[in-house]
């Protein structure tokens, strides 16, 4: 922490894209050219200050941001009344997972997009939701989340209804504006309920003199069901599907990494403010059957979807699943001896399925919307014999696929086998969900590249898409495979500091 | 009496809110269902402003103030960002209804479910 811009590298990260966001159509007005490498430069320059950031956090220890304060990196009483942004292991893991996909997903759409008008905003609006994104992680302070929380769901709502002379789209993204906005009243109600009670906003000012009475059960089930609906988990899953088809596929994978953000925000409070004043047992046995519902209802709505990305919507909400289910197990036993034994793998292997899952559902998408650009279907039973004319992007939904449905060695299986082992050990039974749930994942994924890839050469296909698709693509698939070849390594360096960050037993 | 008196603000934020989600989730016209959600949002920011009155305190503004016990600020400043989002939430949903109703030609919430076929 010499320098002070590592230091200040969390304000940079949001800071970036928001001074991004409104010179993209600034520098619009000068050449189209411009426009496209002011955008690429903002996001690689927040991609910069991710891995800044991180790299200190995990040579070094994390720290807290507070703006404003007088001295940097020293916290007084007074901190906990001014904003603060909290650098650890966890906000780490989680902006390294936004910014992989971000990457991606921006320099997919450059030749995506190509072709629409109004693109100085539709870049604006990707910044703003990368920024809010990231603020909603870094964030320490309850209402600060609720202004990133808003500032997400209205840029991520524009890039539903990007393309907007589809009736759809505007249909997806108004459902998906109604979830959000009411969510976010309720999450502000929430917030003023806390606030009403300790007089203070901050995560760990609050953490300190939480009591578990009444007003604040109240107040975490409103936070529980508007993050988890936000993270699109099961009964509160209807919108997903619509908007992950709907939106432009570019940025279907930033959608979605939205939802990812709000799970990892859910985490981060149930972890540091209410661990100590509700009962772990009970609140984790809550996780696990919110994240068992998802697995099964979201792999069996998938089961009878003939739209690729409709498919691959619900499979993304059965994989939410996955990791509410192996952190619910992790959560349980934070008060008893079974942490050591199993509730932190189960943590560990959570968290390991979130970054993956992240990277391979962003490819996933992003190739569903290759196979979109390029015959101008989603429906399967038209699509066949593409892997003729499209052999790069059959390799990268294969990649992704295998890695969706946990088939060794690519990285999905890494993440799910710690899953199996520590959940084996809480309940066997919710270890053969868990497994039956990945056969039918690869069922599909059978069914998807069988109809859509195998098959005679159909005509269907324009040809192999522009190369910067495939180079977003590539960057994807060469995370999946870093990830599969390296998984020890992974969860060593990144995974554990976020679990230590988290799961500190007293 | 005058717990009762203090509890008024609170009734009528319930009041509100339950009035909007009532709009919200019974009401078939678009723009009624975004009235609703207006509804909540005030019902949200009443009850923020009433969190932070005290009785015979006066505003937190510092400026040549006299020298008694300020009512809480944040929520004041909480308000305030709430609102600014408010307009803006509210706006993007009324264009994206006047969308919707260039391309299906209707308001009505029940013939706008197209995404599923």
């Amino acid at each position: 922490m010499s320098l002070d811009l590592v230091n200040a590298s969390p304000a940079f990260i949001l800071g970036i894209p928001l001074l991004f966001a409104f010179l993209t159509p600034l520098a619009d007005r000068i050449s189209k050219e411009l426009r496209d490498a002011v955008f690429m430069i903002g996001l690689l320059l927040t991609v910069l200050f991710v891995a800044v950031m991180s790299y200190e956090v995990f040579t070094a220890e994390g720290w807290a941001y507070v703006f404003g304060a007088e001295e940097t990196g020293e916290i007084t009483r007074f901190s906990f009344f001014r904003i603060m942004f909290v650098a650890d292991g966890f906000a780490a893991l989680a902006t390294i997972t936004v910014a992989i996909t971000a990457l991606g997903a921006g320099i997919y759409s450059f030749a995506f997009m190509e072709g629409q008008t109004g693109m100085e905003k539709f870049y604006t609006l990707f910044l703003l939701t990368l920024a809010g994104v990231n603020g909603m992680i870094l964030t320490a302070d309850l209402f600060n989340l609720f202004v990133w929380f808003e500032v997400t769901s209205i840029a991520s709502c524009g890039l539903v209804a990007f393309i907007n002379y589809k009736g759809k789209s505007v249909e997806a993204a108004l459902k998906y504006m109604f979830i959000s906005v009411i969510g976010g009243l309720f999450l502000l109600l929430s917030i003023g309920l806390l606030y009403g009670e300790y007089g203070i906003l901050n995560y760990f000012a609050i953490a300190e003199s939480v009591n578990g009475g009444v007003v604040d059960r109240v107040a975490l089930s409103i936070i529980l069901v508007v993050l988890g609906m936000k993270a699109s988990s099961v009964p509160m899953h209807m919108w997903a599907p619509d908007v992950y088809t709907e939106s432009p596929g570019a940025v279907t994978p930033f959608i979605a990494i939205t939802s990812l953000g709000s799970l990892f925000v859910l985490f981060r409070i149930l972890f540091v403010v209410f661990r100590y004043s509700v009962s772990t047992a009970a609140l984790g046995g809550l996780l696990i059957i919110l994240g068992l519902l998802s697995m099964f209802v979201g792999v069996s709505m998938a089961l009878k979807q003939s739209d690729v990305k409709r498919l691959i919507a619900y499979l993304s909400v059965s994989q939410i699943g996955y990791m509410l289910l192996a952190v619910g197990v992790g959560f349980s036993t934070l008060e008893n001896g079974d942490y050591a034994t199993f509730g932190a793998l189960a943590l560990e292997g959570g968290f390991f399925h979130m970054i993956n899952d992240g990277v391979y559902k962003a490819l996933l998408f992003l190739s569903a919307a290759a196979i979109v650009y390029s015959t101008g279907t989603r429906n399967l039973n038209k699509l066949g014999g593409l892997a003729h004319r499209m052999p790069y992007t059959t390799m990268f939904f294969l990649i992704g696929g295998l890695s969706i449905a946990g088939i060794p060695p690519l990285s999905g299986f890494s993440s799910k086998l710690l899953i199996y082992k520590s959940i084996y050990l809480y309940h066997p039974i919710l270890a053969i969900i868990a497994l039956v749930v990945s056969i039918i994942t690869f069922a599909l994924i059978g069914k998807v590249f069988y109809n859509a890839f195998l098959g005679p050469d159909l005509g269907l296909s324009k040809g192999e898409v522009p190369t910067t698709m495939l180079l977003a693509m590539g960057i994807l698939t060469a995370v999946v495979v870093v990830f599969s070849l390296f998984p020890n390594y992974v969860v060593a360096e990144i995974v554990v500091p976020a679990v230590e960050a988290l799961g500190v037993t007293a | 009496m005058n717990s009762l008196f203090y509890a008024l603000p609170f009734v009528m934020v319930a009041v509100l809110i339950i009035m909007g989600l009532y709009t919200v989730l019974f009401k078939r016209n678009l723009i009624k269902m975004i009235m609703g959600v207006a509804i909540i949002q005030n019902g949200v920011n009443l009850f923020l402003v009433s969190l932070a009155y005290r009785e015979g305190y006066v505003a937190p503004i510092w400026t040549s103030a006299p020298d008694v016990d300020m009512v809480l600020p944040t929520p004041h400043a909480l308000t305030l960002t709430s609102i600014v989002i408010g307009v803006a939430t509210t706006a993007l949903m009324l264009s994206f209804v006047i969308m919707l109703k260039k391309h299906y030609g209707t308001t009505d919430s029940h013939e706008t479910r197209r995404c599923k076929e």
